[in-house]
């Protein structure tokens, strides 16, 4: 499996399709369908970036990592499963509904989307904040009943975060604000979370403490978690079938193991690697460095 | 945790409602002919039953033909650029976003002047003219606040004043090179003033725009609460925003327009009542836009009393009080901001 | 709440819509069109005036009115006993409250200085307000007469234009055959502020033997002192109650680029006459009477008794530096 050259052609839908079926239960959600978009600064201009056709599928319970270096076309295909924007080509379905050509509300009680945090106009509390997943169930002008209240109650708890609650969102720590932001996005009830570089700003047990979070979440309340990251280990330790995209092309879809090979890697991320595999059977990445390979 | 309730927003605004009039009363005594609380309260009990026929004249004339339509104007202008203040706040992500500071006001003084001289005798044509010069300009302004795709809080500043420096040198041009008698002059325009009461028609179609309007930015106001923390993550929290953003736009402009083409570009009122208000009782939109209409009132209420007894008889243009209050508040957010 | 209780006030106001000063409904009604074109119901008599332009205030005093007069503005300064009139603030923006706390049968306004919404504010409120707007000489003197009739000093007023004309007759008379001197009127000097050919300045230059050498439509156009320099006026002309001052600022104005390439700078060719020029009242013909006598003074050294030029004579067609009306008029009505 992991003899793929370099720069081969992408592997098939129904290679990757093939390995979950093996995985056991659980029901398809996401269906990505050979999508594709291109980014343009004008209508007549050539395109300044395109995500070629990208296919993957993903099941409940089930935790899959888009990997890949910078502009390697990530955050467009969280776009494109977000429903945000609409696939040039292709089709992006959960449970059979295209995600672009949902109702925004509607979209919001099925899909919740962790973006990496913006500055906050307005200082407000962490309730607050959470109460916002809230949102795509109320009517307009509505207010909040005190089954929001206790779902958002819930949400903190979930992720650890109850004793936030009365503090401002602009006076905690990143690892902190992180998890609230989780708390909202679960607030929404989604079917589908999508997490767009969640560790970006965390210091590793952060990291580690949140993605082992996602990973209980996904399998007590059935999410779908799918999580933008470029962090190759995290996603090896945490994911149930990795995304590999570079330059905007999908190179490989699989778990861990079949994904993760050393040539491929060296050539995505520029640099010396070594590949081994763990304890857990996961592989682990690590920088082959000059005096390892006078040493080896 | 504790969800506002219809409860809580109520119980606020009717305190807020309190205070207003308080001020209202205040404002009715206060002026350059003396009036005692007295002799007041048995004009408002005589025009409460019903007897205002039993008045000396003169009263009846001052407290309730020229103080207290000027006071209704005055609440009506509060409340209109206090909520398109907030409005725009929240529509350009800027806490710092004001009609006046955007230059937006000037535009729709320039909309309302050009409408003016073509057509001087159409009274209704005035605000809607003055309507589109505020529009326009907010548009100009939100392209010209991008840097590289991205509004930018800075720049947008940046480009509201020159705009409005632009605009009012435009301003100042036609009334220069027209003879400027009939247009009510560049003090009016640039600094605001309440002393021509509202034309008895367009008195209850301001009422009624300012109820539809500010009624449409407030059907958005859950939605301006996501707004503000980005229009990615608004989208994703299931607001429809292209649709939000239009309304807000629409009737923001409106308002502005509305208020300056009846009492000239009041400066800072858009800017202190939605921050004022948001000290006091946080800034969720919901209570943001009714606080800040009735804040907004009350501060221009305030300011117009101050303008007409501070040195009376000789009067001071409304919109030289609010100034002097609004800019440093201003600079204030601005400093704040920038840590 | 506060708004129906305001459109109940506004009703009822409308309906006994009755003039201030008194408490009879049918007080007898004088209907006129005042110079702005609209229709003016003065209660007859008038008992209360209240003047909005230190112009409306001179004519009342010159047509002996001033008993009557009871608010001028704050610039209101001449005859100077009109300084201690109730003031209701400024030309543009008078207060209205004061105005109607001084119960006026009549507001007198004019249109180069108030503006149209006080006027339309004060028809409103049910004060009638009768609006001038002489635009010239002759316009001055027909306003003034037009003015008298409607306080009901008809008389006093006709007596009055009749004095001024005649002056102004004489003048033309003296200065007859003699080539206009070519003047530039100076109302700022710093920016330069002159007049244009429709003002009634402009007028008044001409009946003084002069001709402005600015041909602007703007009524108080900015000039480049470029363009003055092109002109090349004979003389300056400055309007002030401070001759001193001027002369003072004109010896400035010789050390300054620009003004001393004037050859009317250089050689100190100008003319200080009142500032009452300024102002469409009957001191308007004091002013360009004092103006012919500086730019040609040969004309008055025909006239024996009249040697002094710009010195004040009594009698006739002198003009006076101190102006007291009622004196000054029952001279004139001896004369005539």
């Amino acid at each position: 499996m992991s003899t793929g050259g370099p720069a081969t052609t992408a592997p098939s839908a129904l290679h990757s399709e093939g390995e979950d079926a093996r995985r056991g239960p659980g029901d398809v959600r996401l269906t990505v369908e050979q999508a594709s978009y291109a980014y343009s600064s004008g209508e007549r201009q050539a395109p300044l970036f395109t995500l070629q056709a990208t296919s993957f599928q993903a099941r409940q319970r089930e935790v899959v990592a888009i990997l890949g270096p910078n502009a390697s076309g990530k955050s467009t295909l969280l776009g494109l499963i977000s429903g945000a924007i609409k696939p040039l080509s292709g089709r992006v379905q959960l449970d059979g509904f295209e995600t672009s050509r949902l109702e925004p509300r509607t979209r919001a009680q099925r899909i919740a989307v962790v973006q990496q945090e913006s500055p906050l106009l307005f200082p407000s509390r962490a309730w607050e904040y959470v109460l916002q997943g809230r949102h795509p169930y109320g009517r307009t002008l509505r207010f909040e009943t005190p089954e929001d209240a206790a779902i958002a109650e819930n949400a903190l708890a979930l992720v650890g975060a109850s004793e936030l609650r009365d503090r401002w969102m602009d006076k905690i720590s990143g690892g902190e604000k992180q998890r609230v932001i989780l708390a909202r996005a679960l607030a929404q009830q989604p079917l589908l979370l999508l997490l767009d570089e969640p560790t970006l700003h965390l210091d590793i047990g952060a990291q580690v403490e949140l993605l082992q979070r996602l990973r209980r979440l996904a399998e007590e309340n059935r999410y779908t978690a799918i999580v933008v990251t470029h962090e190759l280990n995290l996603a090896a330790e945490f994911a149930d079938q990795v995304v590999l995209l570079h330059h905007g092309k999908c190179l490989r879809v699989g778990p861990p193991a079949a994904v993760y090979s050393r040539e491929l890697l060296e050539q995505i991320f520029e640099a010396p690697l070594e590949v081994e595999t763990g304890p857990g059977g996961r592989p682990r990445v690590s920088i082959r460095g000059e005096r390892n390979e006078t040493a080896g | 945790m504790r969800p506002l309730t219809l409860r809580r927003l109520l119980w606020i605004c009717g305190t807020l409602s309190l205070v207003l009039l308080a001020v209202v009363v205040a404002a009715l005594k206060l002026g350059a002919v003396p009036i005692s609380v007295s002799d007041l309260v048995l004009s408002l009990g005589r025009v409460a039953i019903g007897r205002s026929d039993q008045l000396p004249s003169e009263y009846r004339l001052i407290v309730f033909e020229l103080r207290l339509p000027r006071i209704l104007l005055g609440i009506l202008v509060g409340a209109a650029l206090s909520v398109s203040g907030a409005g725009f706040q929240a529509l350009l992500r800027n806490p710092l976003a004001d009609p006046y500071v955007l230059g937006v006001s000037s535009g729709a003084a320039l909309g309302a002047i050009l409408s003016l001289i073509a057509s001087p005798h159409l009274p209704l044509l005035t605000p809607v003219a003055a309507f589109a010069g505020a529009a326009l300009t907010i548009a100009a302004v939100y392209f010209l606040g991008r840097r590289k795709g991205q509004l930018d809080g800075g720049t947008l500043l940046l480009a509201g004043i020159i705009t409005a420096s632009f605009l009012s040198a435009v301003i100042m041009f036609l009334m220069t090179t027209l003879s400027s008698r009939d247009y009510r002059g560049m003090a009016f325009w640039q600094m605001g003033d309440l002393s021509t009461p509202l034309a008895e028609g367009l008195r209850w179609v301001f009422v009624l725009v300012l109820i539809v309007a500010g009624g449409a930015i407030y059907t958005t106001a859950a939605d301006l609460n996501l707004l503000l923390t980005g229009e990615r993550e608004a989208m994703h929290l299931g607001v429809h925003v292209t649709r939000v953003k239009l309304v807000v736009y629409l009737a923001a402009s409106i308002l502005t327009g509305m208020a300056v083409s009846v009492s000239g570009a009041i400066g800072y009122v858009g800017l202190l009542a939605p921050h004022l208000m948001r000290m006091l009782f946080g800034s969720d939109y919901r209570l943001l836009i009714p606080t800040s209409a009735l804040g907004g009132a009350i501060i221009v209420v305030l300011a117009d009393t101050l303008a007409r007894t501070i040195v009376a008889p000789t009067e001071l243009p409304v919109g030289a009080m609010t100034a002097m209050v609004g800019a440093p508040v201003f600079i204030y957010l601005l400093r704040r901001g920038l840590q | 709440m506060t708004l129906l209780a305001a459109g109940q006030a506004r009703a009822q106001g409308a309906a006994s819509r009755r003039d201030p000063g008194t408490d009879l409904p049918a007080t007898p009604k004088l209907e006129v069109t005042d110079e702005a074109g609209r229709r003016v119901n003065v209660p007859q008599p008038v008992r209360r005036i209240v003047s909005l332009a230190p112009s409306l205030t001179e004519t009342v005093y010159a047509l002996g009115a001033q008993e009557r007069l009871v608010g001028v503005t704050d610039y209101c300064d001449y005859p100077p006993e009109a300084q201690m009139k109730p003031k209701v603030g400024g030309t543009i923006n008078p207060n209205l409250e004061q105005v109607v706390a001084l119960r006026p049968d009549l507001v007198l306004a004019t249109r180069a200085l108030n503006r149209r919404e006080t006027v339309e504010a004060l028809e409103h409120l049910g004060i009638a307000a009768y609006a001038t707007d002489p635009r010239s000489v002759e316009g001055v003197l027909v306003s003034t007469a037009r003015l008298a009739e409607v306080i009901g000093a008809g008389e006093r007023g006709e007596a009055l234009a009749a004095n001024l004309r005649a002056r102004l007759a004489e003048l033309k008379r003296l200065l007859s055959g003699r080539p206009a001197r070519r003047v530039l009127f100076v109302v700022w000097s710093d920016p330069l502020v002159s007049i244009g050919r429709g003002t009634f300045l402009a007028d008044a230059l001409r009946w003084a033997g002069a001709e402005s050498v600015v041909d602007s439509s703007q009524d108080w156009p900015r000039l480049a002192l470029e363009e003055v320099v092109h002109l090349q006026p004979e003389y300056l002309v400055f309007a002030s109650s401070h001759s001193e001052e001027v002369e003072r600022d004109f010896e400035a104005l010789r050390e300054r680029p620009g003004w001393r390439s004037l050859e009317a700078v250089r050689q100190r060719r100008m003319a200080v006459i009142s500032d009452a020029v300024n102002r469409p009242s009957p001191r308007l013909v004091d002013a360009i009477e004092q103006l012919a006598r500086q730019l040609h003074p040969d004309a008055f050294e025909t006239k024996p008794e009249n040697r002094s030029p710009g010195v004040g004579t009594r009698g006739g067609t002198g003009p006076d530096e101190e102006f007291e009306s009622d004196e000054r008029e029952e001279a004139c009505a001896c004369a005539r």
